[in-house]
């Protein structure tokens, strides 16, 4: 294992406001639609993302870019398919002013960096320009010259997004 | 200052003198649990041989796998995924329960909700052991496979949120009012990453059965887990049934809480939570009246014998509305043994009632699937869209006296109604 978390290289995040999820407790299921969510090709479930909200949502996005969110995102019973299709448009990171635990865990424990950033939806709107500052904890949003700091990791969650995730992380620490 | 009984535990499987809420240690659960199900165990199967090289389990007998989904199997490929299951455990020496009933219901009669004990699972039910004093937490899907290959797992040991709780429910008023209560009044974020612990003097009147109920369900919180102060007596009777014996692991009297919040037992009445949210937790009078086609009385959540008791008392010489289906599904097979002992399936058959053995298949909508249009009142674990067919069916989450007395009335149906429990109304 890693002796020292600080030493591993976090992912380099800078990229565009994809989608702001305003409205607290957000069931993630929501984003390809509950009656959707056993669909397992990942084109398929790219293409209905948001598209109910943004027909365009899909080829607006690209790779890098991130999205905004309430407090308490990912509440209720949230199903892997909706954030496997946003990553596979290239979604880099989630940052919101708070998470729901199980949704958080599961994510993270996939490398999927969720920042947890209070007072994030006043800072960025769709279209912003935001960075990940590992070294100074803080979200800037280039687009408008402000910035706001972010709920550091811990050191496992460290481990966890500079090594790709849970599976990769435990094949480390066990030399396998 | 003190610390709680999250934090003991904790650093007790870790092999350290403390552990502080908010400090990483790595855990040596004493129990592994998990249910069988495609793309859960047969990946944990997998990755062990194929990413660890692993084909044998550190002290195997702390590891047990349930077979309570897909019971029975339906097609080839269900009774092939169970039988890869028997094989690898027979292989590796874990523990095999097969048909006994529900996993988080047949853990607690088969001891592993041994007081102090740190239990992992990847379902966020396995809270509901916390009613007899283990800290059962959820591990990431996945991630379970850490506990697997190594003896240790990595956990931030969590804060500690108490309810203490007082006074008496009413007639009529059960464990699953009290947990849906607590989520209106808290809010779903109250808990968020914590344990919830309940204590004060009215754990005493809650029966094993209602505070299981209430345990299983705290994620609706936030919560990581829930841990119950539990009565000398009670502790002493859940130690006596363990598979281990640990040191006594309360909290400090002067224990570091995030919050700590009184509830007073007497002043609840009967909940429903509303589709499509968990969240949506009203009083049953604002839905009384609604027209219901499908009552589900079981899963982990509430099939256990206090939850046919009173059903039975309601059902007893009466018919089900024409026209609704009453699934009644005891957790396991000691409860529904000790149901027909009492008489309570001959009562509830007699009433209209379907019984099924002890499965999870009702809960997710496997069987008894509704159909579009339907409207549901269900003790199930989550009412979500889909959830038990159709997402185009609605789910009442309910007490069981509830779906007893609405599939009396085919209707949404206050239980207090009835004259076995008029007297709270």
């Amino acid at each position: 294992m890693p002796s020292d978390a600080q030493d591993l290289k976090l992912p380099a995040i800078r990229g565009r406001v994809a989608w702001v999820f305003d409205q607290p407790d957000y069931d993630v299921d929501q984003i390809v639609g509950v009656k959707n969510i056993k669909i397992q090709d990942l084109d398929q479930l790219a293409a209905i993302a948001m598209a109910d909200q943004d027909p365009d949502f899909a080829a607006r996005t690209v790779p890098g870019d991130v999205l905004v969110a309430a407090d308490n995102f990912g509440y209720g019973h949230p199903h892997a398919p909706p954030m496997r299709a946003m990553r596979h448009l290239g979604i880099a990171a989630v940052i919101a002013e708070g998470f729901a635990p199980t949704y958080y865990r599961g994510e993270m424990s996939l490398g999927f960096p969720q920042i947890a950033c209070p007072g994030v939806l006043g800072l960025a709107r769709r279209g912003d320009e935001l960075e990940i500052d590992w070294d100074r904890h803080l979200v800037v949003n280039h687009s408008n010259g402000r910035s706001l700091p972010f709920e550091p990791p811990s050191p496992a969650e460290c481990r966890l997004l500079a090594l790709g995730g849970h599976l990769p992380a435990l094949k480390a620490a066990l030399g396998v | 200052m003190g610390f709680t009984m999250a934090e003991k535990i904790l650093a007790r499987a870790s092999g350290r003198e403390t552990a502080r809420a908010g400090e990483e240690v790595q855990a040596r659960p004493d129990f592994v649990l998990a249910y069988e199900f495609p793309g859960y165990t047969d990946q944990f199967f997998k990755m062990m041989a194929e990413d660890f090289g692993r084909d044998t389990l550190d002290a195997p007998e702390r590891f047990a796998i349930f077979i309570d989904h897909m019971v029975p199997s339906s097609t080839p490929a269900e009774e092939q995924v169970h039988q890869a299951t028997r094989d690898w455990c027979a292989k590796t020496g874990a523990t095999l329960y097969e048909r006994r009933g529900i996993g988080h219901q047949v853990c607690v009669e088969e001891g592993y909700a041994a007081p102090g004990a740190f239990v992992v699972h990847y379902d966020g039910h396995v809270s509901q052991i916390g009613a007899y004093g283990a800290l059962g937490v959820n591990l990431p899907r996945r991630t379970l496979i850490e506990a697997f290959v190594r003896s240790g797992v990595d956990i931030k040991v969590p804060e500690t949120v108490r309810v203490d709780l007082t006074g008496h429910l009413q007639p009529g008023v059960m464990g699953r009012d009290v947990i849906h209560h607590l989520i209106r009044r808290l809010g779903v974020k109250a808990c968020r990453f914590a344990v919830l612990e309940l204590g004060g003097p009215a754990v005493a009147t809650l029966s094993d059965d209602a505070l299981q109920s209430i345990a299983g369900q705290v994620m609706f919180l936030g919560a990581l887990s829930c841990l119950v102060d539990l009565p000398d007596d009670r502790l002493a009777a859940s130690a006596a049934r363990g598979r281990i014996r640990l040191p006594d692991l309360r909290s400090d009297a002067d224990a570091v809480y995030r919050d700590r919040i009184a509830l007073d037992l007497s002043e609840l009445g009967p909940i429903v939570v509303a589709p499509p949210s968990p969240a949506d937790t009203r009083d049953l009078a604002e839905f009384e009246g609604r027209p219901v086609q499908v009552g589900y009385l079981g899963s982990c959540a509430s099939g256990r014998i206090e939850d046919l008791r009173v059903a039975a008392k309601l059902l007893d010489g009466r018919q089900i509305a024409p026209g609704f289906q009453l699934n009644v599904v005891p957790t396991s097979n000691a409860v529904m043994a000790q149901a027909a002992r009492e008489g309570l399936i001959a009562t509830l058959v007699e009433a209209g009632a379907f019984i099924s053995a002890a499965t999870c298949d009702f809960c997710y909508g496997r069987i008894g699937t509704m159909a579009p249009g339907q409207t549901a009142v269900s003790t199930g674990t989550l009412n979500v869209p889909g959830r038990m067919g159709s997402t185009e069916a609605d789910i009442f989450i309910c007490s069981a006296a509830t779906v007893a007395a609405s599939a009396l009335e085919g209707r949404i149906t206050d239980p207090r109604r009835h004259p076995e429990f008029a007297d709270a109304v």
